[in-house]
């Protein structure tokens, strides 16, 4: 039979479309996991000092660790890096005494060199770490990591020189050190030129990128360099011997353990950083960690792989062999996973089943909200009338029933709040605000001359679209109608363009939330001091600053927490922000699953689960009994 | 022929220029921009940012320089999945998208041209009736309310498929038939219409009075004049389903490109966002190119110029 050119034109395109589909879907069946859950977004990196969601903190904490840890129950730090430490008694200087069995993926050991060298990349301003701030209670590590802005004359300074173009990206530059005669604005460019006195002679400085270095001249009498900056030495961090570490502080820290346990300080393999450079670095195949776990592969937005780590000092007390991170960014696909046994925890349920499944009778023994330290809130823009007013932020605060805010729109028990500080940190006293009283926010209104809201500007809610943040706002849109009279309109935008609306003040109000990246109140209250990078209210309180300012140099915890609190007090009675609701975690976990614990920060380190599937009384998760 | 390709090439590079152009701009009118965070950035640091990635020049500057970039076949690195290049993105969400997408195809053109056919020889009939509502209701439902139904039947009930994930041939038949559904129904309408309309043909009474049978009439002399309508309804198709799709592969959480496209730009992520928008323009332009070679290929009365 002659063969008909078209045909064969069909049936070859037929067999390409099932060879793709074969070579797409074979050979990529994959031995199950021993642990699965749902990591939400795909994450942004690997690399400790560069991430600050909550996605990249479970799989960080998972092949890293630093000097510290935190007890997966009780968030306590305990040794890990370090096997113990001495505070010296004005509690600015902690002397680490690293544990010799600590090793490197590749095999060599973990030193104190290699903290050292991650402190130092952590806070190099061209690291560009956006969280560098957890460490400024370092001494002298916020003017390290302010670069060229954190030196004054007279300091002893570091230049960084500039290397060729092609040199790897991650290495530096050959330093010189030298003492700060004086910096020197070029007119017109904004640029600054430094005078270093170095070895006894002052040289001239002009700070550029490797790109414009190499192709052209400096001026004459002028250096390249890549940056100016404080002398590392100066910051508060030494090198006693490879397994000593000294670490001296800015002012008493009451949690400064806690934060070389979180994973922004945890140190990374300076051969793997410099060898491969970035990103290139972070490759499972090139990826040298330290942690519990290491990274078989990574596939993006399908799932990272873990499996134990051999080299781990810890490792038999490490149960689970292979573990897999699934990057499922809806909430529904994750519960779909859960409910058919494909993963064994998820984060979150999607809300509109949450409320369904905590109805379920007999009650489910994978569910058990827990308070955690996180608030939900609203801010009020006083630079703009009237919510500079106090007595209007303080009847719209009265106004508001959060109660009906937290039984008919959230579904998990969140609890309605009148303070910025969660409860549950202990020692501490939450301040709250005025309870609801609809007739004295009538009356305080009437007084800043808005009787029967007449008068009072169409001023609009701001939030990020989302339905739960969308169905809070109408809420409180009406509440407002119903109890002050005043109009209030409704505005979402999506994340980039809210968050960018926020920080250049082109709100009225708007929603906000904040989840504690510590167990003390300062994580939530310090962020309203005066040109606060958080507080986008325009409020301030010289004596709110000063309590603060106390707060961070006071010795004793009882007294630093009488001023925290004394701050909070005036932050409750100016109401810059309305305090709405306390977050509650929404785990869902498998019975089988051990060594699982509700928690303050609602932290769940790897390390410490393991699978028992004869188990058949409630799991640790199931045995903290949620709130009424 | 040649001539045709030819200058279809060098439409097809006007093209990518004007839509780079576009989206270049559009992109960075939008307010808000990839550093922005929740925690706000230390002005020197985000400086050092800006300089990183260009974005302290001039907006011309800027252009310049990434329009360079993509000659060079350079998409730059991803600014929120910083772990990644564009490219590697693209390798490795691509295949997969692909792989559904072809899958999906196939259900929908096998499924929808026997529909189509059927429909059309028993015109009138019961079957043609309900074949055709079908197909509006598969027009009709959005993809994720066939995902819904889908995953809650084949899942849940009737645990069949598993409910979400990627990796084997069971995991892929319930994003795949979702995907194609819609597709199908529509080719199965046009395929109908195009049917009906060659069946009424001269050539075709002709070859039934010549005595040939009625299965070859219609598979043979009718069907390859009815499928004109439905390649050029495919070309466009192919390029939106082989890009992938954002619904689809958000609810079975398949690790292709279709969520990467809405999240890119949501997140301001620039390189990311540029790379994936060439990308479906290419292949946009290649599958409507491609499906105007085929009608010289299916239909003898078709020159190309």
């Amino acid at each position: 039979m002659p063969v008909n050119p078209r045909t064969l034109i069909g049936w070859s395109m037929l067999g390409v479309l099932l060879a793709s589909i074969a070579w797409a879907t074979l050979g990529t069946s994959l031995p199950p996991a021993d642990f699965t859950f749902i990591n939400g977004t795909e994450i942004k990196s690997v690399d400790p000092a560069i991430v600050n969601g909550s996605p990249e903190q479970r799989i960080v904490t998972a092949i890293f660790e630093g000097l510290t840890r935190w007890h997966p129950e009780t968030l306590e730090p305990i040794p890990a890096l370090a096997e113990s430490w001495e505070i010296s008694e004005d509690q600015l200087t902690y002397t680490f005494h690293m544990r010799e069995a600590a090793r490197w993926s590749d095999g060599s050991p973990v030193t104190a060199h290699d903290i050292l060298y991650s402190m130092r990349r952590f806070l190099g301003p061209r690291t560009v770490a956006e969280y560098a701030y957890q460490a400024w209670y370092l001494k002298n590590a916020r003017r390290y990591s302010l670069g060229g802005r954190g030196i004054a004359p007279g300091d002893k300074v570091e230049v960084e020189l500039n290397l060729p173009v092609d040199a790897i990206n991650t290495l530096r530059g050959e330093l010189l050190h030298g003492k700060l005669v004086s910096i020197e604005e070029i007119a017109d460019t904004g640029e600054r030129e430094f005078v270093v006195e170095v070895d006894g002679s002052e040289q001239r400085f002009r700070p550029t990128d490797d790109q414009d270095a190499a192709s052209n001249d400096p001026p004459t009498g002028i250096g390249w360099c890549r940056q100016v900056l404080l002398d590392f030495r100066e910051v508060g961090i030494e090198v006693i011997d490879p397994l000593t570490l000294r670490m001296t502080l800015e002012a008493p820290t009451p949690f400064f353990l806690k934060l070389t346990g979180y994973y922004p300080l945890f140190p990374v393999n300076q051969k793997c950083v410099e060898t491969y450079g970035s990103p290139l670095w972070t490759k499972p195949e090139n990826l040298v960690t330290n942690g519990p776990f290491g990274i078989e592969f990574r596939r993006i937005r399908d799932r990272i792989r873990l499996v134990r780590s051999e080299t781990y000092w810890n490792r038999d007390e490490v149960k689970l062999g292979v573990v897999d991170a699934l990057a499922v960014d809806s909430y529904t696909t994750g519960l779909n996973l859960f409910l058919t046994g494909m993963a064994d925890w998820i984060v979150t349920p999607p809300p509109a089943a949450l409320r369904i499944l905590l109805k379920e009778d007999p009650p489910r023994n994978d569910l058990n909200p827990t308070p955690f330290l996180g608030v939900y809130y609203y801010m009020l823009n006083t630079n703009r009338k009237p919510l500079d007013d106090l007595r209007v932020r303080k009847a719209l605060s009265l106004a508001l029933d959060r109660e009906e805010i937290t039984t008919k729109i959230m579904s998990a028990g969140e609890t309605p709040c009148l303070s910025l500080v969660p409860p549950g940190i202990e020692g501490y006293e939450t301040q709250e605000s005025f309870e609801e009283n609809p007739a004295e926010a009538r009356r305080l209104l009437a007084e800043a001359g808005f009787p029967e809201g007449k008068g009072f500007p169409r001023l609009d809610i701001l939030y990020n679209t989302s339905e739960a943040h969308q169905a809070i706002a109408e809420l409180i849109r009406k509440q407002w109608q119903r109890e002050l009279g005043i109009s209030i309109k409704t505005r979402n935008e999506e994340w980039a363009s809210y968050l960018s609306s926020q920080r250049q003040m082109q709100y009225n109000v708007s929603r906000r939330a904040w989840i504690g990246d510590y167990t003390d109140p300062n994580t939530f209250l310090d962020m309203f001091v005066t040109e606060g990078e958080q507080n986008n209210t325009g409020w301030s309180s010289e004596e709110y600053d000063r309590l603060i300012r106390e707060a961070g140099h006071e010795f004793d915890p009882d007294k630093r927490f009488r001023l925290l609190e004394k701050a909070e007090r005036i932050l409750m009675d100016e109401l810059p922000i309305l305090p709405i609701y306390f977050y509650v975690s929404k785990n869902m976990v498998k019975p089988y699953v051990r060594g699982f614990y509700n928690n303050i920060q609602d932290v769940h380190p790897l390390w410490a689960i393991w699978i028992d599937r004869e188990n058949d009384g409630p799991n640790e998760f199931m045995k903290v009994k949620a709130r009424p | 022929m040649i001539a045709f390709c030819f200058r279809r090439l060098l439409w097809m590079a006007l093209t990518l220029w004007i839509v780079f152009t576009i989206s270049f701009f559009l992109m960075r009118a939008v307010p808000g921009g990839p550093f922005d965070s929740e925690r706000a950035l230390e002005p020197e640091i985000e400086k050092l940012l800006m300089k990183r990635y260009n974005l302290d020049k001039g907006l011309g500057e800027q252009y310049r320089i990434e329009l360079g970039n993509y000659l060079s076949g350079d998409f730059g690195h991803s600014f929120k999945l910083t772990d990644y290049t564009v490219n590697e993105v693209i390798a490795e969400g691509l295949p997969v998208s692909m792989a559904l997408g072809l899958f999906a195809l196939l259900l929908a053109v096998s499924f929808g041209l026997l529909a189509g056919i059927v429909s059309a020889v028993f015109r009138g009939s019961w079957g043609d009736f309900s074949l055709m509502l079908i197909a509006t209701i598969g027009i009709a439902l959005p993809n994720f309310v066939i995902a819904g139904i889908c995953i809650v039947l084949f899942a849940f009930l009737i645990p069949l498929f598993p409910p979400a994930g990627w990796g084997s041939i069971n995991q892929l038949v319930l994003p795949a038939f979702c995907l194609g559904a819609p597709y199908a129904a529509y080719v199965a309408r046009i395929a109908r219409t195009s049917m009906l309309d060659v069946l009424s043909q001269d050539h075709i009474r002709t070859a039934r009075a010549k005595g040939v049978s009625p299965l070859r009439v219609v598979l043979v002399h009718a069907l390859r004049g009815a499928l004109l309508p439905v390649v050029s309804f495919l070309g466009p198709a192919v390029a939106g389903i082989l890009t992938g799709s954002l619904v689809v592969e958000q609810v079975f959480a398949i690790p292709g490109l279709g969520s990467h496209f809405v999240q890119a730009a949501t997140q301001r992520d620039y390189t990311l966002a540029m790379g994936l928008v060439m990308l479906y323009t290419v292949l946009l332009y290649t599958m409507n190119w491609l499906v105007d070679m085929s009608y010289a290929v299916l239909d003898p009365r078709v020159r190309l110029e």
